[in-house]
C-alpha cells in the first residue's frame, strides 16, 4: 500500500531516518551472526574478533533509534499507524541489540572452542543456524514490506528451533558422560545451540512486532493448547 | 508473608485487567439519534445522510477538516442554526430521548436549557460573574435568591471556578482570565441543569493550562452529562473523549470508541486524516 505523505515532510523524513537506521542494525546484526558463526566453523578467531567488535555499532545504533523515537514522538505525537511504526521501530532495534549479543555470545564460546581439537559435534550447530538465520531474514522482510501473513507464518516456525536446541543439548550431555576430556567443548557448544534458540526467540518478537505496525494485532503470548499445557 | 507454596493459589486468583478500547458494537442506543440527516444552507448541502447514535454520559467528539460540517451538525443538536436564514434540515430526524426535536410542537427554549452549548470564544456578558451563572435561571422566572445563590455555587463548582472566583462574584465576568471565562461560561450553561453540553473547540483559545483544567472538568462533567464536543485538536479528542466521530465533506465517514480511531482506524480516509495525510 502507498502510503501518501505526511503534511509536514518533516515527520516523513524523521520516520524514514529512524527507519533506515533498524534496518542497518538489521543487517549488522546478521553481518555479526554470520561472521561468529564463519569464526566457529571455519576455527578463524580473528572472524570471532571482527564479530565481538561489530556489536559497539550496533549499541550505538539502538541508542540512536531510541533517542530519535522518542525525540519523534515529542514533536509529532503521532498516531494510529504512525504511532504503531515509531513503537515498532523502537521495539524491533531493543531486539537486534539483543541478537546482536547472541552474536558477540556465540564468538566469544566460539574462540574457546577453537583453542582445542575440533569437535565433530559442532555440525549439530549447522541446521539449527539456518533455521535462525531463515526465521530472522523472514521476519524483517515482513516488517520491511509490511507482510502481514509472512510475519504470522514466522512465529510457529520458533517451535522447531527449540526443539532442535533441546535435542543438541541432550546430544551434547549424553557425550559429556562418554568423553569427560572434550566437557568444556560440550559445553560451550550447548551454550551456542542456546544462543541460537535466543536468535529464534527474538527473530518472533520481531515478527509479531511487524504484525502488530502492519495490522495493529497483538499476537503475542498467543500458545496453542498443546503447548500451554506443557 | 506469603510462601512460595502459596503463590500458585494466589496468582490464578489474579485477574488481570486489560482495557480494550470501546468498540462500535459496544457503543449502546444513544440518547441523540440522527438518522438519514441533510442540511442545506440555501441551495448548498452541507450534511449527506448522517447517520449516527451519540451515547447517554459519555464524551463524543466530532473530527474533521474545516468545513466538514461537524460545527453544524452540533448545532443542529440545539437547534441554534433556525436562527440562520435559509439553513434547514431537508431530510432525516434528531431524537433525544426518543423525542424528534424539529417537530413542530418542540419548544426551543425548553430544548435549549436542556441542551447547552458553550462556544469557541468564550462569551460571558457584561454582568458580574454572579449574574452571568444566574442569568439562565432568572430567564426560567425563578426569583427566590436562596435557590439562585444554590445553584450559582454548584454550578461554579462543577466548572471547577468556584474557589477562583467565591470572594469576587460580583466583578465583571471580563476581569477573568481566558481560561476562566471559558469555565464561567460553562457554568453559565449548567446552571440551567441541561441534559447535554455542547462544546464547540471549547479550548481553542486558551494557553495549556487553562486547556488542560478545562479538558479535565470535561472528563468530571460526563458523570452527569452527555457531552459532545468539536475540536481540531486531536490529541484533545485523544484524552477527552470516549468516542469519536470523523466527518468529511459533510459525511460521517467513521464512528467508534475513542481508542480504536486513534490506534486502528476502520477507514482509510480516518488513518490520513488524523496521521496528517489529508487530501
Amino acid at each position: 500500500m502507498i502510503t501518501p505523505r505526511h503534511t509536514l515532510g518533516t515527520f516523513d523524513e524523521a520516520l524514514a531516518s529512524l527507519r533506515n537506521n533498524v534496518l542497518m542494525m538489521s543487517s549488522l546484526t546478521e553481518r555479526s551472526l554470520d561472521r561468529a558463526i564463519t569464526g566457529l566453523f571455519q576455527r578463524d578467531d580473528d572472524m570471532c574478533a571482527i564479530a565481538i567488535a561489530d556489536d559497539e555499532e550496533i549499541d550505538q545504533l539502538e541508542k540512536q533509534v531510541d533517542k530519535d523515537g522518542i525525540e519523534l514522538l515529542l514533536r509529532f505525537q503521532p498516531v494510529a499507524s504512525d504511532l504503531r511504526r515509531v513503537v515498532s521501530a523502537m521495539k524491533l532495534s531493543s531486539n537486534l541489540e539483543r541478537m546482536a549479543d547472541q552474536g558477540t555470545n556465540i564468538a566469544r564460546r566460539a574462540r574457546k572452542l577453537n583453542q582445542h581439537p575440533a569437535l565433530p559435534e559442532t555440525e549439530l550447530i549447522t541446521p539449527m543456524y539456518t533455521h535462525a538465520m531463515a526465521m530472522f531474514k523472514d521476519a524483517i522482510d515482513a516488517y520491511v514490506r509490511e507482510d502481514v501473513q509472512l510475519a504470522r507464518a514466522v512465529v510457529p516456525r520458533d517451535q522447531a528451533l527449540d526443539e532442535m536446541n533441546a535435542a543438541a543439548s541432550r546430544h551434547l550431555i549424553e557425550r559429556m558422560a562418554e568423553d569427560p576430556a572434550q566437557l568444556r567443548g560440550y559445553l560451550n557448544l550447548i551454550f551456542v545451540s542456546r544462543c541460537l534458540e535466543r536468535v529464534g526467540d527474538h527473530a518472533t518478537n520481531l515478527a509479531e512486532d511487524a504484525v502488530y505496525a502492519a495490522a495493529a494485532e497483538d499476537i503475542r503470548h498467543q500458545h496453542f493448547p498443546a503447548a500451554a499445557n506443557e | 508473608m506469603v510462601s512460595v507454596a502459596e503463590m500458585p493459589e494466589i496468582t490464578s486468583q489474579i485477574t488481570v485487567n486489560q482495557p480494550e478500547p470501546i468498540s462500535k458494537s459496544e457503543i449502546g442506543r444513544g440518547m441523540i439519534e440522527i438518522e438519514h440527516l441533510d442540511f442545506k444552507y440555501g441551495a448548498h448541502q452541507v450534511l449527506h445522510d448522517v447517520n449516527l447514535s451519540i451515547p447517554a454520559r459519555a464524551v463524543t467528539a466530532f473530527i474533521g477538516p474545516s468545513g466538514c460540517g461537524k460545527t453544524t451538525l452540533l448545532r443542529c443538536l440545539n437547534r441554534m442554526n433556525d436562527l440562520i436564514d435559509g439553513a434547514r434540515i431537508t431530510r432525516g430526524s434528531i431524537r433525544i430521548e426518543g423525542i424528534d426535536i424539529n417537530t413542530p410542537g418542540v419548544d426551543v427554549v425548553d430544548l435549549r436549557r436542556r441542551v447547552g452549548m458553550v462556544f469557541q470564544k468564550s462569551n460571558p456578558f457584561p454582568k458580574s460573574i454572579y449574574d452571568n451563572v444566574a442569568y439562565g435561571l432568572r430567564i426560567a422566572g425563578i426569583t427566590k435568591r436562596t435557590l439562585i445563590d444554590e445553584a450559582v455555587e454548584k454550578s461554579l463548582r462543577s466548572a471547577a471556578l468556584w474557589e477562583e472566583v467565591k470572594d469576587r462574584l460580583h466583578v465583571s465576568g471580563y476581569g477573568l482570565s481566558g481560561g476562566q471565562q471559558q469555565r464561567l461560561c460553562i457554568a453559565r450553561a449548567l446552571a440551567v441543569e441541561p441534559e447535554i453540553v455542547l462544546m464547540d473547540e471549547p479550548c481553542s483559545a486558551l494557553d495549556p493550562i487553562a486547556t488542560a483544567k478545562v479538558e479535565e472538568l470535561i472528563r468530571q462533567l460526563k458523570e452527569q452529562y452527555t457531552m459532545v464536543i468539536v475540536t481540531h485538536n486531536m490529541q484533545q479528542a485523544g484524552r477527552c473523549s470516549d468516542h469519536t466521530a470523523f466527518f468529511y465533506l459533510g459525511r460521517l465517514i467513521e464512528f467508534d470508541g475513542t481508542a480504536k480511531i486513534f490506534s486502528n482506524p476502520a477507514q482509510r480516509q480516518t488513518e490520513e486524516y488524523i496521521t496528517g495525510r489529508f487530501g
